[in-house]
């Protein structure tokens, strides 16, 4: 077997009695964008911390390409970084910030300006050289870090929230950007985030982070497709959890009641449940029709309300059992001519496309 | 933010604010610049009209000796409190605000106890059989007592220790203004603990230093107790030797001319720290 380019090895970090991260492992590959996804003190920053050096981990190991980097202080790591906050040299230019890595490793001065303009390319700010950061706006601030980050060729590039002060537009507008620079520079990226629009749009691989364990690994399609808990169900998309109870699984595929009384088959499920035991089944908005089509289980339901949003509709619906599920059949135009009675209404969902969670 | 929206009305109203400034300018205007011209006056017209009594000062060794201590004991108190201040104010500056409230208060409540009183004790302390002397005797480091009173050593002693908080004090807001985050990102780039306090830290803290170290060098300048009292006759400096022309020997042309020499070297070096480093940033951007 080849050796990981970054492998972290049981990575657990305690401050006094709260572990924060509780034996993370990881193998990385090298180019991956890999992104760690979680809700704030879910332990993804603190791993970051820990491989940037600013965190000696209680145990573990973070080995790149073999080594531990452990006993490396941060300034000889390599590992280039960008910041939640702006953390640009006020004192310096655009172009002296992003020169500082190379003039700290004493380059000479034709391979510092060679390189300089080449990163302010690389970022689109050619122009920008002589400005100092606190002229910039700042996605442009964000812009000369990720320059800075990467004038020294850092194997791993290492970005904490980078996004997270600036507006959705910009936002956008530098994912874009970001992916470009891990396209064209194939550096391996080490990603953190709380939103997971950001995530899945970015990244090869997400690391679902909970409580400080990593809840599921893998690419966006993965967690939204095959979820492997609940908690990555709800916090990858939207998800409506209805009252379900297990009758038989046979060759994972289940059968279960509704609260309603109906009967359900086909659902995938590879946990064990005993029959009778009370299980959640969950549906995402869009997987709901609102007409059936081929092998799709039908749901009794009351529109409470109904909106339409161009590519998608929205409704909210009522169960029998008076739960409200969110409701977001595409709008094509076979969907379109469908038309929404105001009651009694059925939706219909594929059960292949539906998930079975302890309750 | 709400604090911005606060203010922002006053900045509006500005030209008004004029009106309750004018007791303060009054005051000013009565007590300070009326007699630093008087003070200007008298250097040029007594005893006889004319420049005899700044090239006097300027031709004498003796005068020119007091000039140099002066300026020597300036720039070395100010010298020495910027290294000694910078460590504590970097401290408190990262310190949990709670502790850096108490070692604030500890250095504020030095500043306000009575400077006679420190200054004695520093006799006491430095003094040929005093505790320093004696303690560093019995340890045997040294068999002889040190000369540290009344000379330049005791002086600068004295005197850093008076002005360790005008240095702190300036040197902290600065300080906390400088994001720790900036420094991790200049370890990440590569820079040594020494690199990222020489690159970044200390040209990011300059703003700090130079409001400092303004304060230390103009008071140092003028310093009449300490200097007077730990320095001894042979090493007088500026604002001692105006008091004795004034006091002592009643030449208030010399005496003026002194006082006006240090009030013109005191404004030339404000304007200059407004050059280098620019009012916005010498205020705090107020």
């Amino acid at each position: 077997m080849t050796k990981p380019f970054l492998s972290i090895r049981d990575l657990r970090k305690a401050f006094g009695g709260f572990v924060a991260v509780h034996d993370v492992t990881i193998d990385i590959p090298k180019g991956e964008f890999l992104t760690f996804l979680g809700p704030s003190g879910s332990g993804k920053s603190t791993t970051l911390y820990a491989i940037a050096g600013f965190q000696q981990p209680t145990s573990g190991d973070v080995l790149l390409e073999g080594r531990s980097l452990l006993s490396v202080p941060s300034h000889k790591r390599n590992i280039g970084m960008v910041f939640q906050r702006y953390t640009l040299f006020q004192h310096l230019t655009v172009a002296e910030n992003v020169a500082f890595p190379l003039r700290v490793r004493r380059r000479p001065d034709a391979e510092v300006n060679r390189k300089v303009a080449e990163m302010l390319s690389l970022v689109r700010l050619e122009s920008f050289g002589g400005r100092y950061p606190g002229a910039l706006s700042g996605g442009q601030q964000q812009r000369v870090a990720l320059a800075r980050a990467l004038a020294y060729d850092p194997p791993i590039l290492l970005m904490d929230e980078p996004l997270s002060a600036l507006d959705k537009k910009l936002r956008e507008e530098i994912q874009a950007e970001i992916r470009r620079i891990h396209r064209e520079t194939g550096v391996t990226i080490l990603y953190v985030t709380h939103d997971q629009d950001e995530a899945l749009h970015l990244s090869d691989r997400i690391a679902l982070f909970r409580d400080g364990r990593i809840e599921q690994i893998g690419t966006g399609e993965d967690l939204y497709l095959r979820p492997a808990s609940e908690f990555v169900a709800s916090f990858i998309g939207n998800s409506n959890f209805l009252p379900a109870e297990h009758l038989e699984t046979v060759n994972g595929s289940a059968t279960i009641r509704l609260a309603d009384g109906s009967v359900v088959s086909g659902v995938r499920n590879d946990r064990e449940f005993s029959q009778g035991q009370k299980t959640r089944l969950m549906v995402r908005p869009e997987a709901f029709r609102l007409r059936p089509g081929a092998a799709t289980a039908g749901l009794a339901v009351e529109f409470i309300d109904t909106a339409f949003f161009g590519e998608r509709r929205r409704v909210i619906a009522r169960t029998a059992a008076g739960q409200e599920i969110d409701v977001r059949p595409t709008s094509d135009m076979a969907q379109a001519q469908e038309g929404i009675a105001p009651r009694g209404q059925q939706i219909f969902f594929d059960p292949a496309a539906a998930f079975l969670f302890p309750a | 933010m709400s604090g911005n929206l606060l203010h922002r009305p006053s900045i509006l109203r500005r030209p008004d604010g004029i009106g309750g400034a004018l007791p303060a300018l009054t005051l000013i205007a009565l007590f300070f610049v009326v007699p630093v011209l008087a003070l200007l006056l008298r250097s040029v017209t007594e005893p006889v009209p004319g420049l005899h009594n700044y090239a006097t000062l300027f031709g004498d060794g003796t005068y020119a000796r007091v000039f140099f201590n002066t300026f020597l004991v300036a720039t070395v108190v100010t010298a020495v409190t910027v290294v000694v201040a910078f460590p504590v104010a970097w401290m408190l500056a990262i310190m949990p605000p709670a502790l850096g409230s108490i070692v604030f208060g500890i250095i504020i409540l030095s500043m306000w106890t009575n400077l006679l009183t420190r200054t004695y004790a520093w006799m006491v302390l430095l003094q040929r059989t005093g505790v320093i002397n004696r303690t560093l005797m019995d340890i045997g480091l040294i068999s002889e007592p040190l000369p540290l009173i009344n000379n330049l050593t005791g002086v600068t002693i004295g005197m850093v220790y008076i002005m360790l908080p005008f240095m702190i004090l300036p040197l902290v807001g600065t300080l906390r203004a400088i994001d720790p985050m900036t420094l991790r990102a200049a370890a990440l780039c590569g820079a040594s603990p020494f690199d990222a306090f020489r690159r970044i830290l200390l040209p990011l803290s300059l703003p700090g230093i130079a409001a400092g170290g303004l304060m230390v060098f103009v008071m140092s300048l003028g310093y009449f107790v300490t200097p007077t009292l730990l320095g001894g006759i042979s090493n007088m400096m500026l604002a001692a030797m105006i008091a004795q022309m004034i006091q002592s020997l009643l030449n208030w042309g010399l005496g003026s001319a002194a006082a006006f020499i240090l009030l013109l070297v005191t404004m030339a070096l404000y304007a200059l720290q407004l050059r280098l480093v620019g009012a916005r940033r010498m205020t705090g951007g107020i």
